[in-house]
């Protein structure tokens, strides 16, 4: 190899380099904004039928925008009695979400949920929803989580 | 010894350079088979580039922190001779200088 051939050998593969480091720390830094983003911004979750009587099931409502496409695979949720002595699961649907709202911009969702049997005697109760999801972006993939906290729920007492 | 060690820092010089201009690519390019066939995910490759950074950047520290003070050390003592060579060629002429006047 002559020097000629050296230094545009040399050239280039700093250029490559260049190339391949700009790359890795783009990829990067977007993978490291993309796992520690929350699936929704600006969310807002609550219960448009308390308090909730006879027969009736619980509604929710949600707004909220999601900035990256993100597939719900799991929702439930706790509702936890306000004086803390015990907590009920939340996950029987009666009427579904939608799945997969369009990322960017402010989607309404809502859903219904069964009164689990257990809650005969009514009550205040503060429930905490939780959705898992599989969300992507650019060529990455990842399992996410949130929750949304603190929502009352009143429930009157049972007859059954 | 300074000669043999000069060498040396130009050859550890010539392999950080070599290594500056190889091991992105070939850590761009296996990650990205490996990410490809499934045999890593993302996360991983992350991790991994991140400790490659991390060491790679540890050693270079400590290794350009210990070159520069052999090399500040060297251009102190090459001053230092410098000044006695000086001194010595300002004697010599002032002997030079007695011995035209005497003559």
């Amino acid at each position: 190899m002559n020097l000629k051939q050296y230094t545009i050998l040399k050239a280039a593969t700093n250029v490559i380099s260049g190339f391949s480091m700009v790359t890795l720390i783009c990829l990067g830094v977007a993978y490291l904004s993309f796992k520690n983003a929350f699936v929704f911004q600006d969310i807002k979750i609550e219960i448009t039928n308390n308090p909730i009587t006879q027969e009736k099931d619980i509604e929710f409502a949600m707004i909220g925008s999601k900035k990256f496409e993100c597939n719900s695979t799991e929702v439930y949720g706790v509702a936890y009695a306000e004086d803390g002595s015990h907590s009920h699961m939340l996950d029987a649907f009666t009427k579904q979400y939608i799945r997969n709202t369009r990322p960017g911009e402010e989607v309404p969702n809502s859903w219904s949920m069964e009164v689990p049997a257990d809650i005969r005697h009514g009550g205040r109760y503060r429930v905490s929803m939780t959705g898992e999801f599989i969300c992507n972006y650019l060529i990455f993939t990842q399992h996410k989580s949130q929750t949304f906290d603190n929502i009352l729920l009143i429930v009157e007492p049972r007859n059954k | 010894m300074d000669e043999q060690k000069n060498q040396q820092i130009a050859q550890q010089v010539e392999r950080w350079d070599v290594f500056a201009r190889l091991m992105p690519t070939v850590f761009l390019v296996i990650t990205t088979i490996l990410i490809v066939f499934g045999l890593i995910d993302f996360e991983t490759a992350f991790y991994v580039g991140l400790l490659g950074f991390a060491i790679t950047a540890v050693v270079w520290w400590w290794w350009a922190i210990f070159t520069i003070k052999y090399l500040v050390i060297t251009l102190n003592r090459a001053s230092k001779n410098l000044g006695e060579v000086n001194r010595e060629v300002k004697i010599v002429i002032t002997e030079l200088e007695a011995l035209k006047n005497e003559s």
